[in-house]
C-alpha cells in the first residue's frame, strides 16, 4: 500500500468516526452518547463575534402570544 | 477531530440538554423548517395549540440553522388572508369570483373534468408543476398517479435550481454528490452568496471551515459577502462561469496538478477533454471572463493543491446558456482532481438502505416507453428527460440497486418552456389541465406572458395553495395547503444524501387546509384509482417507509433526531461508476449518442444590441422571502417594502439614476417597474433583479395579478433559443440584455 493510499484510508476512518460521532450525539440517550455531543458541541462552536451577518433579530427574539396570533388571524389587528 | 472535551461522566450522563428553559405552558417539538428548500433542524416552541416561536436546534449539528423566515413563520402562517377552505371558481377564468365548497364536492368535479379531459386527449394532456421541496409530503405520490395514468409531463422549479444539476451530473459519475464541509480543505463558490438569512446551514459550514483553515475561492461578479471573506475572489463576467472553468482546468492539466492514478483507471475521454481544454488558453479565458490570468491560474492551483475540496452545487450555473457544460465542467475539475467520494471532497452517498426512497414510490417502471416518448421537450432538450435518464437504468441498478434514481426530483422532468407551449396549443400536442401544488408557475419560470396564455388556454386548473397567489387567481380550483407547521415529514434529501431526518407536527393546521399526501389521495380515489394510494394517514405512509428500520413512525421520531447511513467512501472501487462505461465519463457517451457534443463547450453571448446595452441577472433571493413566498407578512415587508435594483455607482451616473428612484427595467420581452438601490459591489454594466416580486395587497385577477403584471422578474426572463440551454432547454438568467428607462421618459 502506498504512502497515499495509507493516508487516505486514515482520513477515510477518521471521517467515517466523525459521522459515526454525530449520529451518537445526535441520539443523546446513554453516556457514550453524551460524550459524543460533548466533543460535536465544541468541534462546532464558532465565536458568535465571528458571525459577520449578526441579526438581532435573532439574537432577540422572544416569539409571539398565542393569543396575539389568534387575533391577527381574525383579523383584528391589521 | 476536535480536541478531547472534559471528561466527567457523572456530570455527562446526568446533564440535561434544555439549552434553553422553556416558559411556563410550553410545550416542543423537533421540526424541519420547509420556510425555504434548505431544510433547517430547528425547534418549535407551543403555547395553546399555537407555535409561538420557532428557534435553532438542540442539536450541536445543526447548530445556529435558524433565519429570521423561520422565526417569522409563526405570524406568516397565522396571516387573516390565508385561504382555509377549498374554494371553485364561478366567474371567468382570473374574474376572482369564487364559491367555497367542501373537499369531497371539489374533487369529485376535478376527477371527473381530469378523466374527460384524458378521454378526449389522453393522458399526457395533464401536466403538473410542484416539488417536494415546497410540499415536503409529496413524497413522490403525485408522480406515482401521473406515471399509472400515463402522463409524463411534469415539471418543476428544480428544472432550473438544483434538480437539473442532479441529472446532469449523473453524465460524468452517476449520482449528484454533497460537498463534504466538515472535512475540506478548500471551498469554491461560483457565484452562489450563502448568508445568515440565505443557505444558513452553508453560511455555518463555510464559517466553521474557514475557522479551522479551510480556503475560500469565490467566483461572483458581485463583490458578494462571501467575496470579501474569500481567499481569492474572481470578479467574472456574468455567465462566464463555464469559460472560468476552461481556464482552471488548462491550469490543472497543463501543471499536471491533477490526480493522475484515478484518471488513468477511473475515467474516460481524457485525452479528447485535454483537446478540447487546449483551446481555451488562458488569455482566451481572461478575455471571456474579464478575469487577470494569473489570479485564474492561482485560483486553479488552489483548488487542486490545498487537500480535499469541493465545489458545492450553486444555482448560478443552473440557470445560464452554458448551465450543462458548466454543471459538467464542475463535475469534471471534482473527478479529475480526486475529489469525488472521499472525506473532504464531493460524497456520493446513494439512497439510505432503512428506508423506501421516493423514486420506489413513484414508480416509473410502469409508464409505458409509448408515454415516456411523449414527454414535451424531450426531442429538442432530452438532458433531464426520460429520453437521456433512461439510459442509466442499468448502471444505476448495478451500482445502486434500483434502475430509477429521480435525484432531487430533477432527473424525468418536461421542461417548462416545453410545457407552457404546449399549453398554450403551440406544441406537439394539447395539454389542457394543470395542477399546481406549492409553486407559483407564472412567476416562476422564464416568459411570463406565454405562461399566462398557457393557463388562459386550459380547461382544468387546479392550485394548492396557502394564498391567492397570482397563479391561483387563474384557477378553477384551490385546495387549502398545510404549513411545514402543521405536518409531520420525513425528509431524506431527496436522494442528494442519504441524511434522514423526521420533523414533528407542532399545531393542528387551520380551516380545511390538508397536507399534499391528502391532495394526491383524494385526486386518486377521484380517478376510480384509490389502491395507487393505500395508506390511510401520513403517519401510516410513514410507517410504510421506515419498516426496513423496523420502527413505526412514532418510535423513529421518539428514538431519532437524524439517521445516517453507515459512511463509506469510495465506493466506486467495488460498483464502478453508475455511468454506461462504468468511470467517470468526462466525454459523456450519453450526451454524444443523443447528438449533442459529448464534451463541455462555451458559448458566447450574441452580440449585443445597442438598444439593450446592459445585463441583467435574476433568480436572486432576498432573505426575507423564499422565491415568491413571504410578501404578505409585515415584518418581511418591512424589510423589503418595494423591489429593488441594484445598479453599481458608475452604472447610476451613466443613466442618471438616483437612490430609491422608480425607473423600468426593459427588454424585448417584457417590462417591470422597480427602484433603484445603488451599491458598490455592483460591478458597471450589471444589475440585479431581485426574483418573485408581487404585492398581495394590490389588485387580484386576470390583468392584473396582485401586481405581478408590474414587479415580475419573469417578464425579463426570455426563452427563445439563444438564451435556452441547448442540453435542457433551461432559460438563461444570469446575463439577459436590457435597458433602464426613466419613468418620465417612458411616459413621453
Amino acid at each position: 500500500m502506498s504512502a497515499k493510499e495509507k493516508a487516505q484510508k486514515k482520513r477515510e476512518r477518521s471521517a467515517a468516526m466523525m459521522v459515526w460521532i454525530a449520529g451518537r450525539s445526535s441520539r443523546n440517550k446513554t453516556l457514550v452518547d453524551k460524550i459524543c455531543r460533548k466533543m460535536v458541541n465544541r468541534a462546532t462552536h464558532v465565536d458568535p463575534k465571528d458571525d459577520f451577518l449578526r441579526d438581532p433579530l435573532i439574537d432577540n427574539d422572544e416569539g409571539f402570544d398565542p393569543d396575539e396570533l389568534d387575533r391577527y388571524q381574525r383579523g383584528e389587528d391589521v | 477531530m476536535p480536541a478531547a472535551a472534559p471528561f466527567d461522566p457523572e456530570a455527562i450522563q446526568n446533564a440535561v440538554y434544555t439549552e434553553r428553559p422553556l416558559k411556563p405552558g410550553v410545550t416542543t417539538k423537533r421540526t424541519i423548517c420547509q420556510s425555504c428548500d434548505i431544510a433547517c433542524s430547528v425547534v418549535t416552541e407551543i403555547k395553546k395549540g399555537r407555535v409561538v416561536k420557532v428557534r435553532s436546534s438542540d442539536n450541536p449539528i445543526f447548530r445556529d440553522n435558524i433565519c429570521m423566515k423561520a422565526i417569522i413563520a409563526p405570524k406568516g402562517f397565522a396571516h387573516p388572508n390565508r385561504i382555509l377552505h377549498p374554494l371553485k371558481r364561478v366567474g371567468e377564468r382570473g374574474s376572482g369570483e369564487w364559491e367555497q365548497v367542501s373537499w369531497d364536492d371539489a374533487f369529485a368535479d376535478i376527477g371527473e373534468r381530469l378523466k374527460t379531459i384524458i378521454k378526449e386527449h389522453g393522458p399526457e394532456a395533464w401536466s403538473v408543476s410542484t416539488s417536494q421541496w415546497n410540499t415536503a409530503t409529496d413524497h413522490g405520490i403525485g408522480r406515482r398517479i401521473m406515471n399509472h395514468i400515463g402522463s409524463p409531463n411534469w415539471t418543476s422549479g428544480v428544472a432550473l435550481c438544483a434538480g437539473n444539476t442532479a441529472a446532469i451530473n449523473r453524465m460524468t459519475y452517476g449520482w449528484f454528490p454533497f460537498g463534504d464541509f466538515n472535512n475540506t480543505e478548500c471551498i469554491v463558490l461560483m457565484g452562489h452568496n450563502p448568508r445568515r438569512h440565505s443557505w444558513t446551514p452553508m453560511y455555518n459550514w463555510i464559517r466553521q471551515a474557514q475557522a479551522r483553515g479551510a480556503k475560500l475561492i469565490v467566483t461572483d461578479p458581485r463583490k458578494s459577502s462571501s467575496a470579501e471573506r474569500a481567499d481569492i475572489w474572481l470578479p467574472l463576467k456574468v455567465g462566464s462561469d463555464a469559460a472560468m472553468m476552461f481556464g482552471w482546468l488548462k491550469v490543472i492539466i497543463d501543471e499536471e496538478l491533477y490526480d493522475k492514478d484515478f484518471v488513468e483507471n477511473w475515467t474516460t475521454g481524457f485525452e479528447e477533454l485535454k483537446s478540447r481544454v487546449d483551446e481555451y488558453p488562458l488569455e482566451r479565458v481572461a478575455k471571456l471572463t474579464g478575469c487577470d490570468p494569473e489570479m485564474i491560474a492561482k485560483a486553479a492551483r488552489m483548488y487542486a493543491t490545498s487537500g480535499p475540496a469541493v465545489i458545492p452545487w450553486t444555482p448560478i450555473t443552473d440557470m445560464q446558456r452554458n448551465s450543462t457544460s458548466a454543471i459538467r465542467l464542475q463535475s469534471i475539475l471534482r473527478a479529475i482532481t480526486g475529489n469525488v467520494d472521499v472525506p473532504g471532497g464531493e460524497l456520493l452517498q446513494g439512497f439510505n438502505p432503512d428506508i423506501v426512497n421516493e423514486s420506489t414510490i413513484e414508480m416509473h417502471e410502469v409508464l409505458s416507453d409509448a408515454q415516456k416518448a411523449k414527454q414535451l421537450g424531450s426531442d429538442k432538450h432530452p438532458a433531464f428527460t426520460y429520453r437521456a435518464q433512461e439510459r442509466f437504468r442499468e448502471p444505476t441498478k448495478r451500482v445502486w440497486g434500483q434502475e430509477y434514481a429521480n435525484l432531487v426530483m430533477g432527473c424525468y422532468m418536461t421542461p417548462p418552456s416545453s410545457l407552457f407551449n404546449a399549453m398554450a396549443g403551440k406544441g406537439p400536442y394539447p395539454v389542457k389541465a394543470f395542477f399546481f401544488l406549492g409553486n407559483n408557475p407564472v412567476m416562476s419560470y422564464a416568459n411570463m406572458p406565454l405562461i399566462i396564455e398557457a393557463m388562459m388556454n386550459q380547461d382544468l386548473i387546479v392550485a394548492h395553495e396557502q394564498f391567492m397567489t397570482p397563479s391561483a387567481q387563474l384557477a378553477d380550483y384551490i385546495l387549502p395547503a398545510d404549513s411545514w407547521l402543521e405536518r409531520p415529514w420525513l425528509m431524506d434529501t431527496f436522494g442528494w444524501t442519504s441524511m434522514v431526518r423526521p420533523s414533528e407536527k407542532s399545531m393542528e393546521p387551520p380551516g380545511e387546509a390538508r397536507t399534499t399526501f391528502e391532495f394526491w389521495k383524494h385526486l386518486a380515489g377521484a380517478l376510480d384509482r384509490p389502491e395507487l394510494v393505500p395508506w390511510e394517514t401520513l403517519e401510516s405512509f410513514y410507517d410504510y417507509r421506515l419498516e426496513p428500520t423496523g420502527k413505526t413512525w412514532d418510535e423513529f421520531v421518539a428514538s431519532t433526531d437524524v439517521h445516517f447511513a453507515k459512511a463509506e467512501y469510495r465506493k466506486y472501487r467495488k460498483t464502478g461508476f453508475a455511468t454506461p462505461s462504468g468511470k467517470v465519463e468526462l466525454k459523456s457517451s450519453i450526451l454524444g449518442d443523443l447528438g449533442f457534443d459529448p464534451l463541455p463547450y462555451f458559448r458566447e453571448d450574441p452580440p449585443v444590441d445597442p438598444n439593450y446595452p446592459l445585463k441583467l441577472f435574476t433568480g436572486v433571493r432576498e432573505d426575507g422571502f423564499f422565491q415568491t413566498g413571504g410578501r404578505h407578512i409585515p415584518e418581511m415587508r418591512k424589510r423589503h417594502p418595494e423591489p429593488l435594483v441594484f445598479v453599481s455607482p458608475g452604472t447610476a451616473k451613466l443613466y442618471d439614476l438616483k437612490e430609491d428612484e422608480w425607473v423600468e427595467v426593459e427588454n424585448e420581452l417584457g417590462s417591470i417597474s422597480i427602484k433603484v438601490a445603488i451599491k458598490e459591489a455592483m460591478p458597471n454594466g450589471l444589475i440585479r433583479i431581485p426574483h418573485g416580486w408581487w404585492k398581495p395587497e394590490m389588485k387580484q385577477g386576470a390583468g392584473h395579478l396582485s401586481g405581478a403584471l408590474k414587479y415580475a422578474d419573469a417578464q425579463l426572463c426570455r426563452d427563445d433559443e439563444d438564451y435556452l440551454d441547448r442540453e435542457q432547454g433551461i432559460p438563461h438568467l444570469k446575463g439577459v440584455p436590457c435597458r433602464i428607462n426613466k419613468t418620465e421618459r417612458t411616459a413621453k
